[in-house]
């Protein structure tokens, strides 16, 4: 590698004496990073790709919270590139997003990248130009935090999964294009509808495939993208990334969804996972057996193995096309079972928004999700003065978050517990908790035989900025249309996911929104600039479901400039 | 036996005594050396006097962890514990095996799923209410101490000869998070 790495204080070195009356001493890391072609070894095909430092995944890039960093950005590429600090609180002019926050990195040419660090956790890196992301261009950052942390662990390990296609990005939006069931290979055959017919009748049977057919889409189309091998760490399922541990310790894992397109439904055997943090933020500890985690989004946990043996970190994919594989073992070499893909999901008329009838997962006068069997004796008779409308997300049944009677509610493979956006709580909220100023509604729309995907029903090239007001709190009401589920992503600021939970709401950056599904998300209009806010789906975001937001009115509005293209700092 | 938590802050200056009821089936399990909570051979130990006390230990619960981390006591020594939480959020500091600790981490999850506990919050009134056959959700047993924020209790208690024993906080998640620790008893 060739990335140098050099810390400095740059304050308060010299002046011992002086150092309590100055504010922390500062840390000021540079960093250096080059953008590279690069091939890529999934164990099951060789491909040319684009990595960072000759790599891919790049490095893990470890900052300090109130470092400053300066980061030199080199393109030995023959096109333009970029670099997004997804996640990170910064200045727009720093975002890394070509025509929105810079003109971009030019071939040959290096961009200094120079921003202070306000938080901690885990994060990533990767490029918003073209298809250089699904391409390899993705690293990931490790911030250490000022204060001791709410939890405690004594190993460390980043898991970025990540999703190679032997198709380069630009190759795979051409064939979408041309025919958008062209990369679903999970497609019902007729030998399918026949098994149907025997099973439900041939009326009904054809029924559901006219139903299917007038919206010019499929039960199985989970994935528009399948037949990428799944990676952790730049590593597939053969080749086998394997973190050590000696039992009884503590074992972080952060765990970063970097892949183009899929989603995972990630476990590991005979050892539950406690989740500490959320897209970099802590929450409220709970202890699960299985999560899911969206495209962009990042989870830390934390894993206790107690025996001298090998476990299996299994990540299938939420279509169960192909599966992540690693392994926690106490010594390199050991490997334990792979579990079976099970629970290949069909989407539902629930998943169309075509079944309001029986949103049972909706209904919270009826708290399907709460077992009673479990309360022993209780007379609920004097239950008095409870608030069951707090209730919501509790037990094992319907997950809110998933369109009742959905084909994508996701169940532990072990019968256990499944991790649900309602489970996640701040540790400590970020924002003072308070009304939303107004309601912006972003309904996620798209034609799905055309391959165009949009917000509103306009794709990003004919739509209007979203304008924001400095200081206002806006509650966004993301209506999913579209009987795929979309991580939307905001830069620049916090979108506070409403879960029920009032001022322990989590602050996310990317909300996952699932077919039928209405979701809301707060955000505090705490930076001025401009900003991307779109579907981190690779296909989708480059479609059209995409926006630019312009926040207007911050103390220094009136220096913000728009680059244009080509012109440097 | 008595508890007394004090109040750092809220209700100023109120000292709040509580009177157990020994009868709690902890409490039960606690003073039976032979006997133990959910299958486990080692008794835990029994509440102390204060006039038996050679030691105190103070104990601050932070958010989700404790300092100290772990704790050497004497075969049959009694120690005071003042306990203090320093942290946002309720903690539990609560003396006992695993076994006691995954059993009561599950009435601590149902004190949630019933609103009866918030993250920041007890709710000590519905802790009173009947559950039905008698018993409620009241959390004083003399082995633990549940306490909202900037809230502290005392605890004597009179250790056994051995035992494997941990100090605890069984709000959900907190103790695989690393709220908890290890006595070692010499």
């Amino acid at each position: 590698m060739t990335k140098t790495l050099m810390r400095v204080l740059s304050l308060g070195l010299m002046t011992s004496m002086g150092a309590s009356l100055l504010p922390a001493l500062a840390y000021a890391g540079t960093y250096d990073l080059t953008v590279d072609r690069v091939l890529i070894d999934t164990g099951e095909f060789t491909k040319e790709g684009i990595g960072y430092n000759g790599k891919s995944p790049g490095p893990v890039l470890r900052f300090k919270e109130g470092e400053e960093v300066t980061i030199n950005v080199t393109n030995n590429l023959d096109e333009p590139t970029s670099i997004h600090w997804h996640g990170l609180i910064l200045p727009y002019q720093m975002d890394g997003v070509p025509k929105i926050s810079f003109p971009g990195i030019k071939p040959g040419e290096t961009f200094t990248y120079k921003f202070p660090i306000v938080q901690s956790g885990t994060h990533w890196f990767h490029s918003h130009s073209e298809f250089q992301e699904p391409d390899g261009a993705y690293g990931s950052i490790v911030i250490e935090p000022e204060k001791k942390e709410p939890f405690r662990f004594d190993r460390d390990y980043v898991v970025q999964f990540t999703d190679k296609h032997p198709h380069s990005g630009k190759r795979i939006m051409r064939n979408l294009k041309m025919a958008a069931d062209y990369y679903n290979r999970k497609q019902q055959t007729l030998g399918d509808f026949f098994s149907d017919v025997k099973k439900n009748g041939f009326s009904e049977t054809l029924t559901d495939r006219m139903d299917w057919g007038s919206m010019r889409m499929m039960a199985s189309d989970i994935e528009d993208v399948q037949g990428f091998t799944p990676l952790i760490n730049g590593m597939g399922p053969e080749q086998n990334w394997t973190g050590i541990f000696t039992p009884k310790e503590r074992v972080r894992l952060r765990f970063i969804n970097s892949s183009a397109m899929t989603y995972f439904d990630v476990r590991i055997p005979g050892l539950k996972m406690t989740v500490v943090a959320s897209d970099g933020n802590y929450v409220q500890p709970v202890t699960v057996d299985e999560l899911r985690i969206g495209v962009a989004e990042t989870y830390d946990v934390i894993v206790r193995p107690k025996e001298d043996k090998a476990y299996t970190i299994f990540g299938a994919s939420m279509g169960r096309t192909a599966y992540a594989r690693g392994t926690l073992a106490p010594r390199e070499g050991m490997v334990a079972a792979i579990p079976e893909m099970t629970g290949r999901p069909l989407l539902t008329m629930a998943d169309m928004g075509m079944d309001h009838g029986n949103i049972a997962g909706m209904d919270h006068s009826n708290m399907k999700g709460m077992d009673h069997s479990n309360m022993k004796g209780m007379d609920h008779s004097n239950m008095a003065g409870m608030d069951h409308s707090n209730m919501k997300g509790m037990g094992s049944g319907e997950d809110e978050f998933y369109a009742g009677g959905s084909g994508l509610t996701p169940a532990a493979a072990n019968g256990g517990k499944f991790l649900s956006y309602a489970d996640l709580k701040a540790q400590k909220p970020i924002y003072e908790h308070r009304e939303a100023t107004r309601e912006i509604e972003l309904r996620l729309t798209g034609n799905m035989e055309r391959y165009i995907w949009s917000i509103n029903g306009v794709k990003y090239e004919d739509a209007e900025p979203i304008k924001l007001q400095y200081g206002e709190r806006v509650r966004f009401k993301f209506v999913n249309e579209t009987m795929m589920t979309h991580p939307m992503h905001l830069h620049g600021m916090w979108s506070i996911l409403d879960v029920g939970a009032d001022k322990w709401n989590p602050a996310k950056h990317t909300i996952s929104v699932a077919p039928g599904t209405t979701v809301y998300s707060e955000t505090e209009v705490d930076a001025e600039g401009q900003w991307a806010f779109h579907c981190h789906l690779s296909y989708h975001a480059d479609a059209g479901m995409f926006r630019k937001v312009v926040v207007e009115g911050g103390p220094k509005s009136a220096s913000l400039t728009t680059l244009k293209e080509g012109e440097m700092q | 036996m008595k508890i007394r938590r004090n109040f750092l802050s809220g209700v100023a200056g109120a000292t709040l005594t509580v009177t157990l009821a020994l009868g709690s089936a902890i409490a039960l399990a606690a003073g039976n050396h032979h006997g133990g909570h959910h299958g486990d051979k080692a008794a835990i130990g029994v509440p102390g006097e204060a006039s038996e006390v050679t030691r105190t230990i103070e104990i601050k619960m932070f958010d989700n962890y404790y300092e100290p981390e772990e704790i050497s006591v004497k075969k049959g020594e009694t120690i005071l514990f003042k306990v203090v939480n320093v942290g946002e959020l309720v903690h539990e500091f609560n003396i006992g095996t695993a076994a006691t600790h995954a059993a009561h981490q599950e009435e601590m999850m149902m004190m949630v799923e019933h609103g009866v506990l918030e993250a920041d919050k007890i709710n000590h009134d519905m802790m009173k209410m009947d559950m039905g056959n008698g018993k409620t959700m009241e959390h004083n047993d003399p082995n633990s101490a549940l306490l909202a924020p900037a809230e502290s209790a005392e605890i004597i208690w009179k250790f056994a000869d051995g035992g494997e024993l941990e100090f605890a906080c069984n709000v959900p998640g907190h103790y695989d998070a690393g709220m908890m620790g290890e006595f070692s008893i010499e």
